[in-house]
């Protein structure tokens, strides 16, 4: 069963009276365990194709199966249920929420999933912040640490519930090459030890070259799908 | 979480916070303040009427008061010494004063005004009625011929202590009486029905002038319990079947009738309250949303359902609603135990007497009361108003699309 499937996928959006096509009949499908990323320049449909994996937009004609969940026919909630407990979000700009610490952001998903005691959640969190080498930040909050450090936070909130595949929209764009890079190998490494589903866009070349299949888009359809 | 969230929330933006929350604190205490000075004036109210128009019961003739604004001489107590000596015997009762009370014009040989006059017994009236407490210069003695006459009249003729003024009335058969009588004392009671408007002379002196003989147009009767209001008023009715037994409880419309506007401008405080939520509330519930639009995005994107998200935002507006409404009660509890309650109010700028008589038994000064059911009551009011005007607000961030937050990166 793979972890995505497209199928016939038009997407308008409404610009004023105009009709403006984002996606015009995407179809392709996401295996399990893939490191995939998705390039494409700036209106190519990318972010559109990041929502509707996300659960976060729905179609406006064609089917997105989510766990063999057509999401066309899923309630405002459910959809809110399948992004908690199958998908995980890294956000370019990290989007931590900045009154909690550390912990208490990898934490929040956990809790609005409500199926672990606090004790269950601490040692997953900590866990989980030592996994991406930041365990010793666990009391800071955002503002108090670097770029590359909340994006660790990010990734590590993104993977604590376990999640079915991880979308992550230009993880590296608002860090440095270094880190940026740092941040990649630990993505690659954690698809390689538990076989997470990882998808990102990137505009980066060198961030293309790390993922094992890149899809590009243009003008709202695919214009290469190859696996290295 | 939503409650440890909704906390750290609040001081994102600490000056728009503090802004609000004085908002709500001020119109809580305002709130409060103003009802503790109308329960303050309603007590003050109640006391000064039983301590100088009523006393806890009044036996009057039957009959009398069906026209007693009209003060019918001939509708009088035949044998009050009588009734006295039974009255004497109650052990319910601590005091009780015979009184005369009967219409006058006041003239000073240039003007005249119109006043009520009450004819007291000088050594029976104290054990009733606060009066001789309450006079600038010598209580009345005996049956002699003085008069004490209210502030106001003072004033208004501008007189001083030991002058003379002329008491013009009618009989209690209709003919023309008059006294020039000497000013031995002025009536400073803080209850404009006698400050401004009464002359108060001996019984004796007011029997004989009214020709009245031994005859009272009352008895009033101070109880040692005023709990036992009830009880005394059903055996005094049955002790005096031919009397007619009332308690200072029938005396309180028109105070009652200002408690009917009281509630209604109690109603326009809540509802301005409300506004002040409204606007102040709404106002920063929807601002903090705008400026988190990309954190709802992401908190949806993880998974948080549109009724958390609006859980979240109305915990907000009922935490600054908590806040400010637990500042406005201290602040307004503590501006009413340590100033308005022992020191009071002074209104004498205002002059209410220009207002005339509007129910009140005030005149210079008001003072607070504190009523812990009523700030409890605006506490939760002030929480609860501010959780409701935050539902709009809470409603559109809820609403807002998650995908903005991908969007806007």
């Amino acid at each position: 069963m793979p972890a995505i499937k497209l199928d016939k996928v038009v997407k308008n959006y409404k610009v004023g009276k105009v009709e403006v096509p984002a996606l015009r009949g995407i179809s392709f499908s996401i295996e399990k365990g893939e490191f995939t990323a998705i390039a494409g320049p700036s209106g190519s449909g990318k972010s559109t194709l990041l929502n509707l994996f996300g659960c976060l937009d729905k179609p406006t004609s064609g089917s997105v199966f989510v766990q063999d969940s057509n999401i066309l026919r899923l309630s405002s909630d459910e959809l809110a249920d399948v992004r908690n407990r199958h998908i995980g979000f890294i956000f370019q700009s990290f989007n931590l929420i900045p009154v909690l610490t550390a912990f208490e952001n990898v934490e929040f998903p956990l809790i609005l999933l409500k199926e672990h005691s606090a004790a269950q959640r601490k040692d997953r969190v900590m866990a989980m912040l030592k996994s991406v080498g930041i365990d010793e930040l666990a009391g800071r909050k955002p503002a108090e640490m670097s770029g590359g450090q909340q994006q660790r936070v990010a990734i590590a909130r993104a993977l604590v519930k376990n999640p079915d595949y991880v979308l992550a929209d230009e993880p590296t764009a608002n860090l440095d090459t270094k880190t940026g890079h740092e941040i990649l190998d630990l993505m690659q490494k954690i698809n390689e030890a538990i076989s997470t589903t990882f998808i990102f866009s990137t505009h980066d070349p060198k961030v293309m070259e790390m993922a094992r299949r890149l899809i590009k888009i243009r003008d709202g359809q695919i214009e290469d799908d190859s696996r290295q | 979480m939503i409650i440890k969230l909704a906390y750290r929330n609040l001081f994102r933006n600490f000056r728009r916070t503090a802004l609000t929350l004085s908002a709500i604190a001020f119109g809580i205490m305002m709130l409060i303040i103003f009802d503790s000075l109308l329960s303050g004036v309603d007590t003050d109210s109640y006391k000064k009427i039983i301590d100088l128009e009523t006393g806890h019961v009044r036996i009057f003739a039957r009959g009398y008061r069906d026209d007693m604004d009209e003060y019918p001489l001939d509708r009088s107590i035949k044998e009050p010494q009588a009734v006295i000596a039974v009255l004497a015997k109650d052990p319910d009762i601590e005091g009780v004063a015979p009184r005369v009370s009967f219409r006058i014009m006041l003239s000073d040989g240039m003007g005249e005004l119109p006043a009520v006059g009450y004819g007291v017994d000088p050594a029976k009236d104290p054990s009733v009625f606060t009066l001789k407490n309450s006079i600038d210069g010598s209580f009345l003695a005996g049956s002699e011929e003085a008069m004490l006459l209210g502030d106001g009249l003072m004033d208004d003729f501008g007189l001083k202590e030991g002058d003379y003024l002329t008491l013009l009335t009618r009989t209690k058969y209709d003919t023309y009486q008059a006294l020039d009588l000497k000013i031995k004392g002025v009536i400073r009671t803080e209850n404009p029905k006698f400050d401004w408007s009464s002359a108060v002379i001996p019984l004796g002196l007011a029997q004989r002038a009214l020709d009245m003989g031994a005859e009272v147009t009352e008895i009033d009767i101070r109880l040692r319990d005023p709990g036992k209001l009830e009880e005394v008023r059903a055996r005094l009715e049955k002790q005096f079947p031919h009397l007619e037994i009332s308690t200072w409880l029938d005396y309180i419309e028109d105070v009652k009738a200002i408690g009917a506007a009281k509630r209604q401008g109690r109603l326009f405080l809540f509802s301005s309250l409300f506004l002040i939520a409204l606007i102040g509330i709404a106002n920063t519930i929807l601002l903090s949303a705008f400026e988190r639009i990309k954190e709802i995005g992401m908190m949806a994107a993880l998974g948080m359902k549109r009724r958390q998200i609006m859980a979240l935002f109305v915990t907000e507006g009922a935490m600054i609603g908590f806040l400010g409404s637990f500042i406005g009660a201290m602040l307004a509890s503590a501006a009413i135990l340590l100033y308005l309650a022992p020191v009071g109010v002074d209104f004498s700028g205002l002059n209410f007497k220009e207002l005339g008589d509007f129910g009140y038994r005030m005149t210079n000064k008001m003072y607070g009361e504190w009523d812990p059911p009523m700030v409890a009551l605006t506490f939760f009011m002030g929480i609860i108003i501010s959780a409701v005007t935050s539902i709009y607000p809470a409603w559109v961030a809820s609403r807002m699309q998650p995908t903005e937050a991908l969007r806007k990166n």
